[in-house]
């Protein structure tokens, strides 16, 4: 016998793939006082980022597993934060009746991939991009990150950035590549006229003419083992 | 719609209030309704370039604070009927001027018709400088080929590419580069940076090269703007640089040093 839907009648339900993203809570410790002060450092006592955030219970990093008594209260501490416990993963059977007991979804080690930290890693920050010439007395900061400068660079003006500075035109001011520290960040320019070079805090006046190999020339600027080196770019 | 004209420098003593007085009576001479302003409140200089310091009654400083009005205070020129200045005040300082007030007078002489509002800047870049050049659609930096001079219009020009009211609004106000006080025989011998030179190092187009020249101080002395001093290479190049600035095309002039005695008869060089 085959089904027959008729062609009027929605279908009743259907399957469809959802994947659900937990953030679990992974608790050292089954010392309800400390967990409880550990929350409030983090969490505070109103309103804070993660009220009403659903919970995975993870067992895996305490030292000893929990009873049924020690998960119930665990998650009474959790809601008490405001936070809703709604599954649990790892420790054995025991733990796992007692959870289900407690009315928690119990994860299965295949359905649950623990992500990375994704937040820790630092996205690269877009490179700042100035058209405009920086004249005499403005100064331009990337923070964080690359400067492209697409025109002028006056002398007087300073351009700085955290990363490396590109100067697609003559670089006649000051620039300050890697300005937090970063000793590998490196100047480029397609004209070298500069006042001043310095990366990761390294810097030089060039004050004395440039051999004419560099001046007025494209150029870069690196810092090799605490001295600065300009060389000129081949091409 | 009026075009507001702001003639400014950085340095003091480049040639503002010459190129001022000279520019907005080249455009009056050309049939154009001008008020030139002068922003150099505390240390007035307009209206003896233009020849009107005597019948200076009411000044902009005035007008701003609402002592007299916009009528009483702009002085007709001598030498243009469609020319008006407005003074700078002689005993104020330049905090009297407000941005309000400064775009009040604006407005009402834009509602008066005229065509061009020619703002002669004071040197410096307080003040005075700002406000002058704040309501500017179109900028001329004048510059004397000397490294201080290049150094203060590039910051100028900076100033103008960030604070004005272009700028706020996301556009950018034109400039222009006068070259003056310009000796080739100077420039030829290594004295004086090039005309390349100076375009080179602040790269904004050229409105024209005014000679350096005795003219100059005989016209201010005697209360006359350059641009009247008939037959004067002065004279000349101020026309030319109003003509460009009306979008003509004029080749350079005043810009090598005289080669023949012939030639330097001619031109007075």
């Amino acid at each position: 016998m085959s089904l027959q839907i008729p062609a009027d009648t929605p279908v009743a339900f259907e399957f469809k793939s959802l994947s659900l993203k937990l953030l679990s809570f992974v608790p050292a410790t089954l010392d309800a006082a400390r967990l409880e002060a550990a929350l409030r450092d983090k969490l505070g006592d109103g309103e804070h980022m993660l009220s009403g955030e659903q919970l995975a219970i993870d067992f895996d990093s305490l030292p000893t597993l929990p009873s049924a008594m020690e998960i119930a209260a665990l998650m009474q501490l959790l809601r008490q934060f405001g936070l809703k416990p709604v599954a649990a993963r790892g420790g054995n059977d025991d733990q796992q009746a007692a959870a289900r007991e407690a009315g928690l979804v119990v994860l299965s080690d295949e359905a649950t991939a623990v992500v990375p930290p994704a937040k820790q890693v630092e996205k690269p920050v877009p490179a700042m991009i100035v058209s405009r010439p920086v004249r005499t007395g403005q100064q331009v900061y990337a923070r964080g990150g690359d400067l492209v400068v697409l025109a002028l660079v006056s002398a007087g003006a300073e351009v700085i950035a955290d990363g490396n500075i590109h100067v697609y035109a003559p670089l006649r001011g000051r620039a300050l590549a890697g300005a937090r520290g970063d000793v590998s960040a490196r100047i480029f320019t397609t004209c070298l006229e500069a006042e001043l070079v310095s990366i990761g805090g390294v810097y030089r006046t060039l004050d004395d003419a440039l051999p004419t190999s560099l001046k007025s020339k494209p150029a870069q600027v690196l810092l090799d083992q605490e001295k600065l080196v300009i060389e000129a770019l081949a091409g | 719609m009026a075009k507001i004209i702001v003639v400014t420098s950085g340095k003091g003593g480049v040639g503002k209030t010459t190129t001022s007085a000279s520019f907005a009576s080249g455009l009056a001479l050309r049939g154009f309704k001008t008020a030139v302003i002068d922003f150099d409140v505390g240390l007035r200089n307009l209206d003896l370039i233009m020849g009107c310091e005597r019948r200076v009654v009411y000044d902009f400083v005035n007008v701003i604070h609402g002592e007299a009005s916009l009528k009483q205070a702009l002085i007709k020129d001598k030498h243009c009927d469609n020319l008006f200045i407005l003074p700078a005040s002689q005993t104020r300082d330049k905090d009297a001027l407000s941005r309000e007030g400064v775009e009040k007078v604006i407005k009402d002489l834009i509602h008066d018709g005229f065509d061009y509002i020619v703002c002669d800047s004071p040197a410096g870049i307080e003040t005075g400088a700002l406000m002058a050049a704040y309501f500017a659609d179109e900028a001329i930096v004048v510059t004397n080929p000397e490294v201080s001079s290049v150094r203060d219009s590039d910051r100028i020009i900076g100033i103008l590419d960030a604070k004005s009211r272009k700028a706020e609004e996301g556009g950018t106000v034109k400039t222009h580069l006068l070259i003056t006080r310009y000796s080739p025989k100077r420039v030829d011998t290594g004295e004086m940076l090039s005309l390349d030179d100076v375009q080179h190092l602040l790269r904004i187009p050229l409105i024209g090269v005014v000679p350096e020249s005795e003219t100059v101080l005989q016209a201010s002395n005697s209360g006359t703007p350059a641009i009247h001093l008939a037959n004067s290479d002065v004279s000349e190049a101020y026309k030319d640089v109003v003509a460009r600035f009306l979008g003509e095309e004029k080749p350079l002039r005043f810009i090598e040093a005289p080669k023949q005695p012939l030639w330097k008869r001619l031109f007075g060089g």
